[in-house]
Order: C-alpha cells, then structure tokens, then sequence
C-alpha cells in the first residue's frame, strides 16, 4: 500500500509543475504584454508618460526578464507560500484565497453529500426495479438532469425564488461560523442547482453498476445460503458497486469546481470562482495565475484522494 | 457519326445510375426505419440536432429581423409580432435565438473538428514513435488535464482576449488533451497488429503508415470523440459566454442571452425561457444522438444495459 500511495505521489508532483508552467506560458501568449493591456485598455494613443508606466510595470511584474526566470522567480515564490500580488486589489493573492477558499469548498462538499445522498438509493431503486415504473422515472430524471445546463438550472431556481418568495441572494456573505442559518440559507439553492447536475450520471453509474454486480456469482452464493434480499443487495451488491462511484467523483471534480464558478456567479457566493472571474475580466493575471494554480492543486489532490481511497477499497489496483 | 457516339455515351449511364440511385434510395430509407426502432432514443435526437441544424443553416431566412438590431421597444412580453418577445436592447428574442443557433452549431462543429483532430495526431503519432516523446508528450497531457476544463478556458480568455475565434481556440485546447489520449490508447494496440508490420516490410515510409494504415482504424473512435463533444462544447461555449467571458454581449450567443436575462428575472423572464430551451433541447438532442452511435460504432456495448 505504501509503495502504491508513494507512486501515485510521484505522478502528482510532476502534473503539479506541468499545470503552473503551461498555465504560465499560456497566460504569456497575449499578444503585446500584461503592462501593456493594463496601460492601454482604453484603446488610446500611446504617450511618452505611457510609455514610460509600461516600462515601469514591466519592471515591477518583472516582465523585462526571460519567460524561463519569470516562472522559476514565481515558483520560488510559490513554495514559499507567496503567490504574488494583485494587481487591482493591491494586496497578495494569498490572502484573496485564505478569505475565499473556505466558501468554495463548503459549496463544494454540500453538492458531493447532496448528490450521492440522493443519488445512490436512486440507482439502487433503479437497478433493483429495472423495468419497472420507478426505472423509467429515475433514468428520466438523470438524462434530463445530464441535459439542463448547469447555468440553467441555477438561473431557473433563481427567477423562482424571486417570483414565488422575492428572495434575493445577500449582499453581505455571512459565514456558516457566524450563522449556520443564514449561510446555509444562500448556500442551500447554488447546492441543489449543482448536485441534480452531478446525481445524474452518479444514479447512472450505480444502476449499471448494480446490473452488472448482480450476475456475479458470489451474489447467487449470498441468495443460496438463504441471506435476506436485503441483505444481499446492500451488504454484497451495493458495497462492490459503489467503487466505480469513488473514481466517478475524481473524474467529474474537473466539472465539479466549473459548476462552481458558475454557481458561485448566480447565486453571489464570493467564493474562488468569482474572484477568478473578476480577475479574467480584469485581465488581473497574477490572480488569475494563482487561482488557477490553487484551483489545479486542489484537482489533483482530489484525485490523488481518489487513487488512494479507490487502492485501499480494491486491493486488485494496488498490485497492477 | 460523331454527335450518335456522343449521345449514346451521355445516354448509357442514365439507366443504371438511375436504377441504382432507386436502390440506394430505398437503402437508406430502410436504414432510417431500422434505426428508429432499434434506437428510438437516438432517432428523437436525431430529429432535434437536425431541426437545429436546419434552422443554423437558414437562420437568415427564418429570423424576421436582424440579429442585432435594436430597433423595437424593450422588454416587450411575446406576442404576436415578437413570439419571445424583445430584449433589453429592444432586439427582437426569436432572431437572436434562432442566429443563436448558427453560432453554436459553429462554435461546437469547429472547435470540436479542430481539437479532436489535432489530438488524434498527436495520439496517432506518439503512440506510433514511442519511447522519449511519448513519455514527454504524456506529461504535456498530464499537465493540461491537471488543469479544470471550465477554469482553464477562463485563464485562456483572460490571455487571447474575448471573441468567438479565441472561444473556438480555446475549446479546442480543451479537447486536445483527451482525444490525444484516446487516439494513442487505440493506436497503440493497433501498432501491434500484423498488417502494420506489412506495411512496415513492404517498404512503405513511416508517415504513409501512420496516415494511411494507424490513422483510418481509429476512425470509429475518432467519431465518438467528435459526437460526445460537440455537445459539451456547446455548453461550455454558452457557460463561457454566460460569465460574460465568452464571446463578445452583441453576438446572438445563447449564454449571453441567458445573462441579460438575469438582469431582468422578474420583469422579462421571457428572456431566460427561450434561450435555456434551445440550449436545452440542442444538448439533450446531442446526447441522445451521441449514445446511439457509440452504441453502434462499439460492439462492445451493443446489447448492453441501456
């Protein structure tokens, strides 16, 4: 187990690296420079004081130096826990996210318990009634679910919420420290928009899951030596079916954090994805270098969970 | 002499041609019937992707006014002589969501072509060199994928700029990691096989086997990519613009639209309707039509759980 742990950690850090420098030089493709842009987004005629501001940023950012510098100044930087400065905000990007990250991930983990909460007992209904009425309308739900547009959803519950109860999200955030009503009270509809997105290829997977797990034999063996049908579907079937669910939230956290940018907009949640909105919109690159950059840790990590969890729930993968 | 050859040869071809043509007619026709009973899912997406992409391709026939011309009052409610009604700007809903049509059809189609096809040769030809590159290549796909698709797009917008060109090179972007590593898990084992060592000893150059002997057997692979992600691109297409980061407010994108729905929930949610239904619709149609030819094209899942 522990030389598979220390090999999946030896993937991690690499992609970690590739990630910040691709995002570096991507974000370094700008036609002219940041300086510039920032300088000259009116659009007007370029002055000899202009000019000068540009050189001055320049050196400020450090842009007068090779690509190469640049990224290994910044990663320095970023070991030691400093991911630059705001460039609109003038404050460190750190303290951006310190204040943020928290909103995001309280989003995050309340869609993921939400969706397989209600998702999981809904394939298992599914599989275990399959063709039956009950069948039809959970698969109904999930493509449907797999169709609506995440943005969709969450502009719909929002025009319900103003139409039926003249409910507005907050101006002010409040914290699920400070008051766990009212945050919860916001938070409650961004979670509902997303995990009715994310329950429907969960509900999918489980069903199919749950088919293919009943043909297995150790499951005839179960009914054979007289176990409860109960017994047997959650006891054998469901536990052998649930691991393919464990990666499935690997793969979709990808989606996952998207879907939460989106939400955070709609519903005002001043999380990580607004903030990353606000600084591309504001061609604010050192934020958007270092929410990015945190957003892709936080990614991987998620992955790396996964591996781990999925090696320690199916000694098979360890061994391969 | 010369003018009786002449007709005899224009004249010949017309009768087996046409019989032919007859033949292939009632062909398709029967394969149309077979699908839409063995797929009937498929065949009801099919239908919507096709009354999507006829309205795309007579948009300007179809919409009655200009897409972007704001030449009526606001938020007018639909009725008669706007059937969804007018938006902030006093442009006519029904243009704008009909041209909305074409430009993501445009967006979807191209990105779509452009990434999948560049990954597929990536795939194809590390998968065929192997050894250094590929590994080297393998991490470049690491890192893109390392990267949240939606969050990566933004970080791409915020560098090229917003405009629909920069939304389909970005999309592309997108797609290039997984298709570069589908196309190489196929083409690897398609490598193995005995006839690309046949090509190998008859002499044919390296470029003629990858292009003419690895690349047409991942085809059917190349397809899936291509239709799964159509769907997909649409979307992030319409989140993209609906953050206001995606393709520039006046262009007819039906994310954007949602947005300037937004603005105005309560006093013209007639603006929010229309667009997420044609978003809707054109997704689920995508999807349905999606499962159905990964089913056919793999037979591995022929008559497996629906």
């Amino acid at each position: 187990m522990r030389k598979y742990i220390l090999r999946r950690l030896l993937l991690f850090v690499p992609s970690l690296f590739g990630a910040s420098l691709l995002i570096f030089v991507l974000l370094r493709l700008v036609p002219g420079d940041i300086a510039e842009i920032i300088v000259y987004q009116a659009g007007a005629e370029s002055s000899a004081i202009q000019q000068k501001q540009v050189a001055q940023i320049r050196a400020e950012l450090g842009l007068d130096r090779p690509v190469l510098v640049q990224y290994l100044a910044w990663l320095g930087n970023a070991l030691r826990g400093d991911l630059g400065q705001s460039y609109i905000q003038k404050r460190p990007v750190t303290e951006i996210i310190r204040e943020r990250f928290p909103r995001s991930l309280e989003l995050a983990f309340l869609t993921l318990v939400v969706a397989v909460v209600w998702a999981v007992p809904l394939g298992v209904v599914s599989a275990v009634r399959q063709n039956t009425w009950a069948d039809y309308l959970v698969r109904v739900v999930s493509i449907s679910g797999l169709s609506l547009p995440i943005f969709f959803t969450g502009v719909m519950i929002l025009w319900a919420l103003v139409r039926f109860f003249r409910w507005l999200p907050p101006f002010e955030f409040v914290s699920f420290f400070d008051d766990p009503a009212e945050n919860l009270k916001q938070m409650v509809w961004p979670t509902l928009a997303q995990a009715y997105y994310i329950s429907a290829p969960i509900m999918r997977l489980t069903r199919s899951q749950m088919l293919e797990v009943v043909r297995h034999d150790y499951v005839r063996t179960a009914r054979a030596k007289g176990l409860a049908e109960r017994a047997v579907v959650y006891r054998h079937a469901l536990a052998n079916s649930l691991l393919p669910v464990v990666t499935f939230v690997g793969w979709w956290g990808g989606r996952l954090l998207g879907g939460i940018v989106i939400m955070e907009i709609i519903f005002s949640v001043p999380g990580m994805g607004t903030a990353l909105v606000q600084a591309v919109s504001n061609r604010d690159y050192p934020t958007v270098q270092a929410i990015v950059f945190v957003m892709a840790l936080v990614f991987l990590t998620l992955n790396l969970f996964v591996d781990v969890i999925y090696g320690w729930l199916d000694p098979r993968i360890r061994y391969a | 002499m010369p003018d009786v050859a002449d007709r005899v040869d224009v004249a010949l071809p017309v009768g087996p041609a046409g019989a032919a043509g007859l033949e292939h007619e009632r062909g398709v026709v029967r394969w149309v019937g077979w699908f839409a009973t063995r797929h009937p899912l498929g065949f009801v997406g099919a239908l919507l992707v096709l009354a999507v992409a006829l309205t795309a391709i007579f948009a300007p026939a179809l919409a009655p006014h200009g897409p972007k011309d704001a030449a009526f009052a606001t938020y007018v409610a639909p009725n008669a002589e706007f059937p969804m009604g007018t938006d902030h700007l006093g442009r006519d809903m029904l243009s704008r969501v009909v041209w909305g049509a074409r430009l993501s059809l445009y967006v979807g189609l191209t990105s779509v072509l452009f990434g999948v096809t560049i990954g597929a040769l990536w795939g194809a030809v590390t998968a065929y060199f192997g050894g250094a590159a590929d590994s080297v290549s393998q991490r470049v796909v690491d890192s893109l994928m390392a990267l949240p698709p939606i969050i990566l797009a933004l970080a791409l917008m915020a560098a090229l700029g917003q405009s629909v060109t920069n939304v389909i090179v970005a999309l592309a972007l997108l797609l290039v990691p997984t298709a570069a590593r589908t196309i190489r898990s196929v083409a690897l084992s398609i490598k193995e096989m005995p006839y690309i060592e046949a090509a190998r000893a008859a002499g044919a150059a390296e470029w003629r086997v990858i292009f003419l002997h690895v690349m047409p057997n991942t085809l059917a692979t190349y397809i899936v990519l291509v239709t799964v992600n159509i769907a997909y691109a649409i979307v992030v297409e319409a989140a993209l613009s609906f953050l206001g980061l995606g393709a520039p407010p006046d262009e007819p994108s039906w994310g954007s639209m949602l947005t300037a729905g937004t603005q105005a929930l309560e006093t013209a949610p007639w603006m929010i309707f229309f667009p997420g239904l044609a978003i809707s619709l054109t997704v689920f149609g995508l999807n349905l039509l999606g499962d159905a030819i990964r089913d056919i094209t793999d037979p591995r899942l022929r008559g497996g759980l629906g």
